[in-house]
């Protein structure tokens, strides 16, 4: 298998920027055909493509299109997730850069079928250019009759916002996406089953579909060639249908985005991206840096499917993929892993407030040579207290990773905190450490 | 990372409502009433509104910024100072300089040596991280994934990426930006500030 460039196809091409553009290359057939069909059509259409989440949790969307009340009471409301932070994952940041239409096309879709008035677009505050480009084709998408009043003669009035995120990663947690939206300190909020689901009551206590970057432009192939056709791609995994954007990063010859059919074995993957650079491989972090790593064996059988991956050990995730050559300290890796969800804990809760913290500080002084006899256990009965427990998801993505890395490389641990230096003691290693940590290798 | 733990950190005073002096320019006013017809409450501009008060006082959301902010969108100047301070691009702690660089040392930059990309431009300005030179150009700071790993090490300047950088890029980068006169600080709020607003709203 090679790529299979579908939400990617044109995305080299700047005209495909512009609605002329777009429109050339077949843009807004979908949207002209879904438009001819009643409302439950069109999600039954979604339904037929399989389509899950891309953001991460991988839930069906259709479930959530199709949560929304028929008989319409209340303002509905619509979400784009764009608020990409998962370290290892820039998949969202390209389709709206170079593929704005899509993600426009793709929400004008899901207004349609779930009578949404108004759609937002939270973007990362960061992403400033992924925001100029949505702001010129949603523009131009007014002046054209593609938003507003009437769209396209559908009786569907629809305006479309762009939202700044201002730095921070809890924000692309759905509920904490809302709060953050309504003009509130990005903390999560209490979910189903102890509060209604957002179809229910989302953003402004009004229904409120919330899907990610790449499930609205996905939405927009599946209308206009068919759930029955997207369900070929990625027809051998036992769940996963269509294509998913991985973002290759870290050690490799060409790091990017590659769009890929579900069922593609990893190493294809890492092909693609050139290979290996710098060394042979170690690690692979297939999903972003919440989900667990792979040992090189792993990554041998590994199949990028939700599923599969899931019986190999990790998660299809947000499509983060970083691969780690054999320089790389999975000590000093997983200090970092633990230094990001430290950091962007938003102090809700409190296994992931204090746990993230304890984390870091155990492998900071692994790290500065002083582990203690015991810290792996410590470590890893700390994971089980923050995994399943916190507020939100971010608790169990800051537990995973530790823990997972200590599964996979225990002697690496072991060593660190027996000798006080890594285990990994390669100039390479050295270059990639903290200055502070520099004497848990040999100088050259 | 014991600065992560710090308890009780010195927090500017709120001006009293009375020593209110509003800065907000004649476009700000207006890009904020084109905010709201964005939203169906009030509240909900807040984010946008801090990000105007960004640009309009010079990248730093001081306390006077913060409460022309409360002033504005009638809320109360604690609740938009907690939702200032809850973001890390808005500069709530000191006044940045003219250029903030800001470097990602999260993992695929680590992994691609973004630590001694730091050491470097630490070394260069003589500051550390988090610290302002004392004439007032740049400021450093580490930052945590800014999602351009292909891009690895990566850098964050105004609104622009830079990247992969090497340290030869990083003293061509210096030299541009200490000729420049606007500040990439500014920048960066008034672009956000723009995007927010479409075509029809934004100022001629």
């Amino acid at each position: 298998m090679a790529e299979y460039k579908l939400l990617l196809e044109h995305s080299h091409e700047p005209e495909f920027r512009t609605l002329h553009g777009y429109l050339a290359r077949g843009g807004y057939a979908a949207l002209n055909r879904a438009k001819g069909m009643e409302r439950q059509a069109i999600i039954d259409e979604v339904k037929t493509s399989g389509l899950r989440g891309r953001g991460g949790a991988g839930f069906p969307t259709w479930i959530k299109w199709n949560g929304i009340e028929k008989e319409k009471t209340r303002p509905h409301y619509l979400i784009c997730n764009a608020d990409e932070g998962e370290p290892g994952t820039f998949k969202d940041k390209q389709l709206m850069e170079t593929t704005p239409f899509l993600v426009i096309e793709g929400m004008t879709i899901a207004a349609l079928a779930t009578q949404a008035d108004a759609g937002y677009i939270y973007i990362r505050g960061e992403f400033v250019d992924a925001a100029k480009s949505l702001r010129a084709a949603i523009d131009e998408a007014y002046a054209h009759g593609y938003l507003g009043q009437n769209i396209l003669g559908t009786g569907l009035n629809f305006d479309l916002y762009i939202h700044m995120g201002a730095g921070s990663y809890e924000c692309g947690e759905e509920s904490a996406l809302m709060s953050s939206l309504m003009g509130e300190r990005g903390m999560p909020r209490l979910k189903f089953p102890h509060a209604p689901l957002p179809t229910v009551a989302g953003v402004w206590d009004q229904p409120t579909i919330i899907n990610n970057v790449e499930t609205y432009a996905a939405a927009v192939p599946i209308l206009a060639k068919g759930g029955e056709w997207y369900v070929t791609l990625g027809a051998n995994t036992k769940n996963s249908r269509g294509t998913k954007i991985f973002s290759v990063s870290a050690h490799v010859n060409k790091p990017g985005n590659y769009e890929i059919e579900f069922g593609t074995p990893l190493m294809e993957l890492l092909d693609l991206a050139g290979g290996m650079k710098g060394g042979a491989l170690k690690a692979c972090v297939p999903g972003g840096s919440s989900v667990p790593m792979l040992n090189a064996e792993d990554c041998q059988n590994a199949i990028l499917a939700y599923e599969e991956l899931w019986e190999t050990g990790s998660m299809v995730g947000s499509g983060g993929c970083m691969f780690l050559n054999e320089h790389t300290c999975i000590v000093s890796y997983t200090w970092r892993t633990a230094q990001f969800y430290a950091m962007e804990s938003c102090g809700k809760c409190t296994p992931c407030r204090e746990g993230t913290k304890w984390m870091l500080q155990i492998l900071e002084r692994i790290l500065r040579g002083n582990g203690q006899p015991g810290d792996m256990d410590l470590l890893m009965e700390i994971t089980k207290q923050i995994d399943g427990r916190s507020f939100c998801g971010l608790g169990d993505a800051a537990a995973w990773p530790v823990a997972g890395a200590i599964k996979k490389f225990p002697e690496e641990f072991e060593y660190f905190i027996k000798n006080g230096r890594s285990m990994v003691d390669t100039p390479e290693a050295r270059a990639m450490a903290p200055r502070w940590a520099q004497r848990a290798f040999s100088a050259v | 990372m014991s600065e992560l733990i710090q308890l009780g950190a010195q927090r500017p005073k709120a001006p009293a409502p009375d020593q209110l002096e509003l800065r907000f320019s004649d476009k700000a006013i207006a890009e904020l009433d084109a905010l709201r017809t964005h939203y169906p409450t009030e509240k909900a501009c807040i984010l946008p509104g801090l990000w105007i008060a960004q640009r309009e006082y010079d990248g730093y959301l001081s306390p006077a910024a913060i409460a022309e902010v409360a002033h504005r969108l009638h809320r109360s100047y604690a609740e938009v100072e907690g939702v200032a301070t809850f973001y890390s691009m808005y500069t709530t702690a000191h006044q940045p300089g003219r250029h903030m660089i800001e470097v990602c040392t999260c993992l695929s930059c680590h992994m691609c040596g973004a630590y001694r990309i730091a050491d470097y431009l630490e070394a260069k300005l003589g500051v550390k991280l988090g610290e302002t030179t004392p004439d007032g150009v740049f400021t450093i700071h580490e930052v945590e994934c800014l999602d351009a790993c292909d891009r690895a090490p990566v850098l964050q300047v105004g609104d622009q990426y830079v990247g992969p950088v090497t340290e030869a890029d990083i003293d061509a980068l210096l030299d541009r930006l200490r000729n420049e006169d606007s500040s990439a600080v500014v920048q960066l709020a008034d672009s956000i500030v723009q995007v927010h607003l479409r075509d029809t709203e934004r100022a001629k």
